[in-house]
């Protein structure tokens, strides 16, 4: 299942960087960082220590402090192509008074051209999330976690290559939580992309994770390989 | 606010503006004693030239001759024909001017564009909105001549420049987290532009353009004065004449229209606030004018 080859190219590097969003005062520092196609890498650590921050300089809405990434092929600040980047970011961005589906479908707007496939893939993706009974609710009218499945409904439409998904699984029962995480790795595996969460939750990180970053005091602790819990220092 | 509002500053920082008002119009005024003679001269001028109101301005015009019937007489009466023509050029110039704002104000909204492109958009603006529409009024008067097409172009420009203002303030005030999802999946601005922002800032677009409507029929009776159409043609015609009591008449239908046009406005709106979708003011409330107003009540903690 894991691609690590080297025979597949990483759709993420990252090599000596520093990120934060004053030069002065670097958040986290990575010294080296690879993600594969197909692989799922769960980034721990408390809050506020710049988890959110790093996957928002990886996402190019951020410059990073210092060090190279190069995400999808292309060297930050130049842009990955259209639709390969996922993001599901923590404060989930939705458009709040538009409906579900025309949420979801702005992500299909980014991975695919024809309004048809795009409406064919909003639909699936919605469906995948459990909220076909509400895709033409305005946001504001669900729930913390109904919303937070539009999110991933959205990036699911996209179909992208990298997904960075922050805090996803927040807010959501543990019947949906299954559903959702299942829903996301099965794409995953399935499409050989590769996910990179936020999770504050370490029990639940070393559920899913390949790999896992522990953020801690501003470095990162080595990172483990092929996760199983135990092997993580916390 | 970049920082957390402290009452006590607030009032003080009032008091002291307050104060200065008052030095400041001290400096001005020379003789407080024209005050009093002022109010004898404003009873006298009353009770001579403006009371009572006279309503003929309701009665058909004697040319062109009235082909109304029965109740509806008054169509022909200047008071009706100007008051409509006034409602037309302001519906027009809203209309006209907002599909000039918005794509003005999308330039000129610092979280979408450029630097050169946001400044450049917001000089435009601001040279539209710099001139109040009377005076537009004027320079398209001598421009293309008299008649409503020089009013109605003067308000169309100030209604982008005012309008655009409104619309870029509102638009800047979006939370950036959706303008970042749209990004970071590779969206153009375009793309974002009217898939995001405008459903986002569609409440306050609209309520923003019906108080632009409302705002355009108000200024709208006086652009008449200078002969570019609606109502305020005719009271410059009774003010030349000395006629005060009929152009008492029109103030007061003005005063009623403007009434009404005002509650209208206020309760379109407020179909337009965040959050407010479960319940409408009824219209005792718009009266009063207590319609609560829910549009500062987003989250502020954005980015953290
Ligand atoms: N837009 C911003 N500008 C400046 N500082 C920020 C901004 N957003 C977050 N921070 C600060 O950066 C630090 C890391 O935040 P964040 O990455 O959100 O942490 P985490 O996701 O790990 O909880 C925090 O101290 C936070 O206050
Ligand atoms: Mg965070």
């Amino acid at each position: 299942m894991q691609s690590e080859s080297g025979l597949n190219k990483p759709l993420l590097v990252l090599r000596d960087v520093s990120i934060g969003y004053d030069s002065s005062l670097s958040l986290v520092n990575i010294p080296n960082l690879e993600v594969f196609p197909g692989e799922i890498v769960v980034i721990a650590g408390p809050s506020g220590i710049g988890k959110s921050t790093l996957l928002r300089t990886i996402a190019g809405l951020v410059s990073p402090i210092s060090g190279v990434l190069e995400v999808c092929g292309c060297i930050l600040p130049e842009s990955p192509p259209r639709g390969n980047l996922g993001y599901i970011p923590q404060k989930l961005g939705l458009v709040r008074h538009a409906s579900v589906r025309h949420n979801v479908e702005l992500g299909a707007r980014a991975g695919v051209k024809s309004r048809k496939e795009r409406q064919v893939r909003s639909k699936e993706a919605i469906e995948i999330m459990g909220l076909s009974e509400k895709s033409t609710e305005p946001i504001r009218r669900l729930s913390g976690g109904q919303q937070r499945r539009v999110a991933t409904a959205r990036t699911l439409a996209q179909r992208p290559k990298l997904i960075l998904a922050d805090e996803f699984l927040s807010e959501l029962d543990e019947e949906t939580l299954a559903s959702v995480l299942d829903a996301v790795t099965n794409y995953v595996r399935e499409s050989n992309a590769a996910l990179i969460v936020v999770e504050h939750d370490i029990s639940r990180a070393k559920m899913m994770a390949d790999k896992l970053l522990v953020i801690d005091d501003g470095r990162v602790n080595p990172f483990i390989k092929g996760t199983k819990a135990m092997e993580v220092n916390v | 606010m970049r920082t957390a509002i402290d009452g006590k500053i607030l009032a003080t920082s009032f008091s002291f503006m307050l104060m200065l008002a008052f030095l400041v119009l001290n400096g001005m005024v020379n003789d407080w004693g024209r005050l009093t003679g002022g109010v004898t001269n404003l009873i006298d001028f009353f009770h001579q030239s403006l009371w009572p109101p006279d309503w003929s301005v309701l009665e058909p015009q004697v040319y062109p001759v009235c082909t109304a019937r029965a109740p509806f007489e008054f169509t022909c009466s200047t008071a009706w024909i100007g008051v409509i023509e006034t409602i037309k050029i302001a519906f027009v110039s809203t209309v006209f001017g907002m599909a000039l704002s918005l794509p003005l104000s999308l330039s000129a909204a610092r979280n979408l564009s450029p630097k050169w492109l946001s400044y450049s958009s917001r000089f435009i603006l601001s040279a539209f909105r710099s001139l109040p529409s009377l005076i537009w009024a004027i320079f398209f008067v001598i421009l293309i001549g008299l008649g409503p097409l020089s009013g109605t172009l003067a308000m169309t420009v100030y209604t982008v420049g005012y309008l655009g203002k409104l619309q870029y303030e509102a638009i800047e005030g979006l939370t950036k987290t959706p303008l970042e999802a749209a990004d970071a999946m590779g969206l153009t601005k375009i793309e974002t532009a009217l898939n995001v922002v405008i459903p986002e800032s569609a409440n306050d677009l609209i309520s923003h353009a019906i108080f632009m409507f409302e705002y355009n029929f108000r200024s709208g009776t006086i652009i008449g004065i200078v002969g570019a159409g609606g109502i305020g043609y005719y009271i410059d015609l009774y003010l030349r004449f000395l006629q005060y009591d009929k152009v008492v008449a029109y103030l007061l239908i003005i005063f009623m229209v403007v009434l009404i046009i005002d509650f209208f406005s206020i309760y379109a709106r407020s179909f337009f606030n965040e959050e407010d979708d479960l319940r409408r003011p009824s219209w005792s409330e718009v009266f009063l004018g207590i319609v609560r107003s829910a549009d500062a009540t987003d989250d502020f903690s954005d980015g953290l």
